[in-house]
């Protein structure tokens, strides 16, 4: 995935409808995601059958787990008000407000980063993966 | 026994979600920490009924969620707080605010009570969702199980920036914003690993082992977390 060029916009709705957006079959993958949102069930029925043709009946399974993964995760996230994690919140500052993101409500859940933090942040940016990869192997959850 | 199938599909769906969805459903018929099996239930009756409640499709469509007041349609005996929180996180989880959590906590809505609230509701609207995506109809509700919630409440737990308390340590927030409620993580981590990937798994940017590729999957979850205005 690392190295590759995607249209962030297509994540955002800023790109232009059914555009290919960088991933393989991603304007497909935009519908489907938006028609499930949308709880259109004509356009959800569209979508359904176009993935399933473009990229067989496995993906669509998996696209159907993803999506419904993050209507679990969104809930999960702004029901309790978490802060963005304060590494990731220093080193996404610009690519946020780039998307526009900024705008959303549970924004203020998340306390600005002080401006040495951004600075450094931007710097360690290039470390993020492995960073992300230790902290999870250091914080793995134990039985309680 | 009681399981979840998908045979209905008009694709063939790998065994690991319906087994997944069928153990969920039976966690949601037991009793939990904080509400009985039957109250658990009834949190999933009103998840799906936010879907047509009156009053939360005039606050989705206003400017601000508080500009519509009223009553919601409401299928259970459940508190007035509860069922306000279940319809909100249901139905509008962009916009709920922090005063809006400690305004149901003064009307005596608990906070390990209602983070269990918040692990129902998403684990509900998540298999439905799912049904949907793949176009058959949402499943029946399970049959309640009698029995008293447990009322542990882990001393592990404190403020570390969420409205709720929370665990400490090097998890991503997300996998410790339900840690109030440890049974409810367990919940979250075992729909996880057959949804997306599993914690340890989740920052390995060359995940696969799916039909789709990492860039593919990143793209759904992106778009489905700006189109709820998720900012985390």
């Amino acid at each position: 995935m690392q190295g590759s060029a995607v249209d962030l916009g297509a994540v955002t709705g800023d790109g232009k409808p059914g555009a290919e957006n960088g991933v393989v079959q991603g304007a497909l993958l935009v519908a489907f995601a938006e028609a499930t949102v949308a709880e259109d069930d004509a356009a959800l029925a569209r979508a359904r059958e176009a993935l399933r043709a473009a990229l067989g009946p496995e993906a669509l399974v998996d696209a159907a787990a993803v999506t419904s993964n993050f209507e679990r995760m969104v809930r999960i996230a702004d029901g309790t008000g978490i802060p963005l994690d304060a590494p990731l919140a220093a080193m996404t500052v610009d690519v946020r407000r780039d998307l526009g993101i900024d705008r959303y409500a549970a924004a203020a859940n998340t306390p600005p980063p002080s401006r040495l933090a951004a600075t450094l942040a931007r710097w360690a940016a290039p470390l993020m993966p492995l960073v992300l990869r230790l902290a999870v192997k250091r914080g793995r959850p134990r039985a309680r | 026994m009681f399981a979840i199938r998908y045979d209905a599909a008009a694709v063939p769906v790998r065994s690991d979600l319906p087994e997944a969805h069928t153990r969920a459903w039976q966690r949601l018929a037991a009793p939990g920490t904080w509400w009985t099996g039957a109250e658990r239930v009834a949190i999933a009756a009103e998840t799906r009924a936010a879907a047509s409640c009156a009053l939360c499709r005039e606050r989705k469509a206003a400017l601000s969620p508080g500009a519509a007041t009223g009553k919601h349609t409401s299928v259970s005996t459940l508190s007035d707080a509860a069922v306000e929180a279940i319809h909100r996180i249901s139905s509008d989880p962009g916009r709920l605010s922090k005063r809006w959590f400690t305004d149901l906590a003064s009307q005596g809505l608990g906070d390990a009570a209602y983070v269990e609230i918040v692990g129902v509701v998403s684990t509900v609207v998540s298999i439905d969702a799912f049904g949907r995506a793949i176009g058959v109809a949402p499943q029946p509700l399970p049959e309640p199980q009698p029995g008293a919630p447990s009322r542990v409440r882990p001393t592990s737990v404190g403020d570390n920036g969420a409205w709720v308390v929370m665990r400490g340590g090097g998890m991503g927030n997300v996998m410790r914003a339900l840690s109030l409620v440890p049974a409810e993580v367990r919940n979250l981590g075992e729909l996880g690993v057959v949804h997306y990937f599993g914690a340890d798994r989740i920052t390995d940017l060359g995940a696969t082992g799916r039909a789709l590729d990492r860039a593919q999957m990143e793209l759904l979850a992106g778009r489905v977390s700006a189109l709820r205005e998720c900012f985390y």
